[in-house]
């Protein structure tokens, strides 16, 4: 049965192929795309490659000319995520592998080395090369050998290219693949900043975040569960420190890739309007958009301007794969507000839907009664606190009390919370604004006021103190009546 | 000059004699059994019959013993269609001429399949057909339940986390009271390039029957099974003169 399927899925594909030459043999259309091959190209240069995010400088000769590309494959262990080893498979030492850049009708001499330390037989399938397997079939090679050919770059676009070597799933998994832009001869309209991202996911016997050297797992690949879906190769690669960065009035380039194995992207830059997208990283332009697909296996060039400052974040909009996986890259634009396009934050209250014990900073603090109150024991508190701490406070402050970086502050050990005469009191009944120091880290967040009686308050504090590391210790209601009366 | 000749001869005639009298010393029997192939063909079990087989593979010191008494087969003499400049490269850095009993005691790499077949026949034995050598290399580490024990061994390789090749030091024996058929080195077989992936590793066009087309994995009989996968892609690569830095060997004897 199955090889009744798998013969049919050639008759299939035979079909489909003498098809597609008809057509394309008789298609005018074609034509205007088909290079004339037989004009001979003038000089030579030795092509730059970079790693991503950076774009090489276009060729500036006015004809089309050889370009010699060298590319090494080596095998190494690197980091995938913090505290996460990974031994990648790379196309120049990175992943994703090194840019090329070349214009239309060039001809390109690639040169293809497979380090003599590596374990591994490896070869390239340039999707810009029209020839047997892009290339495959003539660059296969073992350990420490070295493999030639040229190829003409008949067609415009951004390419995908990626090892093909059995199994060839595994070795696209463990990072080879890279882009190779073929622009018009003339060049792309000129733009302030041009640059190089690509997704990709991994499959690791450990889940995301677990710590130490992770293996390939095979089965999840199969599956198509990756842990691991990432911008340029690694959790952070191009995020925070490593964010690309621009100012305002400035116009981007971004030349977006796909590596796969499996996944297809929802590209979308968080706080942008892509003005003009290259469809597919092909000729067709689109304009006005929100989110591009990315096919594995297959590319996008998108261009928008920075009108304002703030961070982009370039992600999936498979929203989980941004937030849970690290599919996410980061462009901070620098320079003054423009308030006739984005006011920025105008007035913030914090909304209060019927029931909840959220109400809004500036509301002022919840007036005492006089009723006394019961005082409870400890466990009393930290049982009666823990069940309040996670309806209240654990969407911010996290269920373990570590906070988000760089967002929420944590309440673990906090000295900023130690320090406090009030053991915290004044925050919850208050709220809290503006920029504080907690453990070293800055923060500039709203925090605010919690509608929660005394009795509450007093659980609440008492859990965050015993159970975060604060000091142990008991918060009675008195105390929290006392100084919700103070002012 | 006569003299060395003759020299090389005695110790020749000397080591026939001796291996004989020893029963194949340093060599385990393989007893005859099928394997289920990883190219599916017309047969779900591929016969094996009974064979020796070396206990580990060629050390850099044997192999010296061998070019010593064969000096057509040296670094300086050898001919280029047998094997490629890289042929015994590692014999010409410092860790080597340090003649550590380490180093020496490690696989013997970077040696072509020209060069391994000669050591074979010099020592009256043969290199390993592919069956011979897929079908020893599948039994599990002793001692272990499943097959996840060698899948792990493999892997651990990959990623580079097991010595290098100058490792010295034996990783496990299998069922059959071999050592390291994974994990150390990749090892020539005589037949490497009968069963070979299509060099674009993707290709179905017709392949001659029983061949082996790395792609689509439409003709392995566990798609999964990447390790096997990586093996037989690895051998599709090779030339005959081709010498790599990971590459060794052992040699075996019809039974």
């Amino acid at each position: 049965m199955k090889s009744f399927i798998a013969n049919f899925e050639i008759y299939i594909a035979l079909i489909l192929l003498t098809g597609i030459g008809l057509l394309s043999s008789c298609a005018t259309d074609a034509e205007k795309y088909t290079l004339d091959y037989n004009k001979e190209v003038t000089g030579e240069i030795r092509a730059t490659l970079t790693d991503a995010p950076l774009v090489p400088p276009r060729i500036e000769a006015k004809h089309n000319t050889k370009v010699i590309v060298e590319l090494e494959i080596i095998e190494k262990t690197m980091r995938l995520a913090d505290g996460v080893d990974y031994t990648f498979w790379t196309f120049g030492g990175k992943v994703p592998g090194k840019f090329i850049r070349v214009r239309q009708g060039d001809l390109v001499e690639f040169h293809l080395h497979n380090h003599p330390d590596n374990m591994l037989p490896h070869n390239i399938d340039l999707h810009a090369v029209t020839g047997p397997g892009g290339g495959a079939e003539a660059s296969l090679i073992a350990p420490g050998k070295s493999a030639q050919f040229s190829f003409r770059a008949l067609n415009q676009g951004l390419y995908v290219y990626h090892c093909a070597t059995a199994p060839v799933g595994m070795h696209i998994a463990n990072g080879m693949y890279g882009l190779i832009l073929v622009e018009p001869l003339e060049g792309f309209p000129p733009v302030d900043h041009e640059f190089y991202v690509m997704q990709s996911e991994f499959y690791t016997t450990g889940r995301f975040g677990e710590k130490g050297h992770q293996d390939f797992d095979m089965q999840k690949a199969l599956d198509e569960r990756p842990d691991y879906v990432v911008m340029n190769g690694a959790v952070g690669a191009s995020s925070g420190e490593n964010a690309m960065k621009v100012k305002v009035g400035e116009t981007v380039r971004l030349y977006m890739g796909n590596g796969g194995p499996n996944l297809v992207s929802s590209f979308h830059v968080i706080g942008e309007i892509f003005d003009k997208v290259y469809v597919e990283g092909g000729t067709l332009t689109n304009h006005d958009l929100q989110t591009t697909l990315v096919p594995a296996g297959g590319s996008a060039i998108a261009e928008f301007k920075c009108e304002v400052p703030g961070t982009l974040h370039l992600v999936d909009h498979s929203i989980f794969r941004a937030f849970n996986k690290g599919a996410l890259a980061q462009i901070k634009v620098v320079g003054d507000e423009n308030h006739k396009v984005f006011t920025g934050k105008e007035k913030e209250e914090v909304y209060l839907p019927e029931g909840s014990s959220i109400q809004s900073i500036s509301s002022g603090k919840q007036t005492s009664s006089d009723e006394v109150i019961e005082e409870k024991t400890l466990e009393e508190r930290l049982a009666a606190g823990k069940i309040l701490y996670n309806q209240n406070c654990m969407a911010c402050h996290m269920e373990l009390g570590t906070g988000i970086a760089g967002t929420f502050p944590p309440l673990v050990n906090s000295d900023y919370l130690q320090a406090l005469p009030d053991k915290g009191i004044s925050v919850i009944l208050n709220g809290l604004q503006g920029e504080i120091l907690v453990n070293g880290e800055k923060f500039n967040n709203i925090m605010p006021a919690v509608s929660l009686n005394d009795d509450q308050v007093a659980s609440i504090l008492t859990y965050i103190h015993n159970n975060f590391d604060n000091g142990d210790g008991l918060i009675k209601a008195a105390e929290v009546k006392e100084w919700r009366n103070k002012k | 000059m006569l003299f060395k000749k003759e020299l090389a001869f005695l110790v020749m005639l000397c080591f026939v004699v001796s291996s004989v009298s020893s029963q194949n010393k340093g060599m385990v029997l393989i007893p005859s059994g099928s394997y289920k192939p990883f190219i599916k063909g017309k047969v779900d079990e591929i016969q094996v019959d009974s064979f020796w087989i070396d206990e580990k593979s060629v050390t850099n010191a044997e192999f010296s013993t061998f070019v010593d008494a064969n000096p057509s087969w040296s670094r300086e003499e050898i001919k280029r269609l047998f094997a490629d400049e890289d042929y015994l490269s590692h014999w010409a850095t410092d860790l080597f001429n340090q003649d550590s009993f380490l180093v020496g005691n490690a696989p013997v790499v970077n040696v072509s399949w020209f060069a391994a077949k000669a050591y074979c026949e010099w020592q009256g034995k043969r290199l390993p057909m592919l069956s011979e050598w897929e079908y020893a290399a599948s039994a599990l580490p002793q001692g272990s339940v499943d097959s996840s024990s060698l899948q792990e061994i493999i892997a651990n390789w990959y990623s580079r986390r097991t010595l290098s090749e100058n490792d010295t030091v034996p990783h496990y024996k299998n069922e059959f009271g071999i050592w390291d058929m994974h994990g150390k080195i990749w090892e020539w077989v005589y037949d490497f390039n009968s069963v070979q992936s299509n060099e674009d590793s993707r290709n179905m066009e017709e392949t001659p029957e029983g061949l082996f087309c790395g792609s689509a994995s439409l003709n392995a009989s566990d798609a999964s099974d990447y390790s096997t996968f990586i093996r037989f892609a690895f051998r599709g690569s090779l030339k005959g003169h081709f010498t790599v830095r990971k590459l060794g060997f052992r040699c075996v004897k019809t039974k």
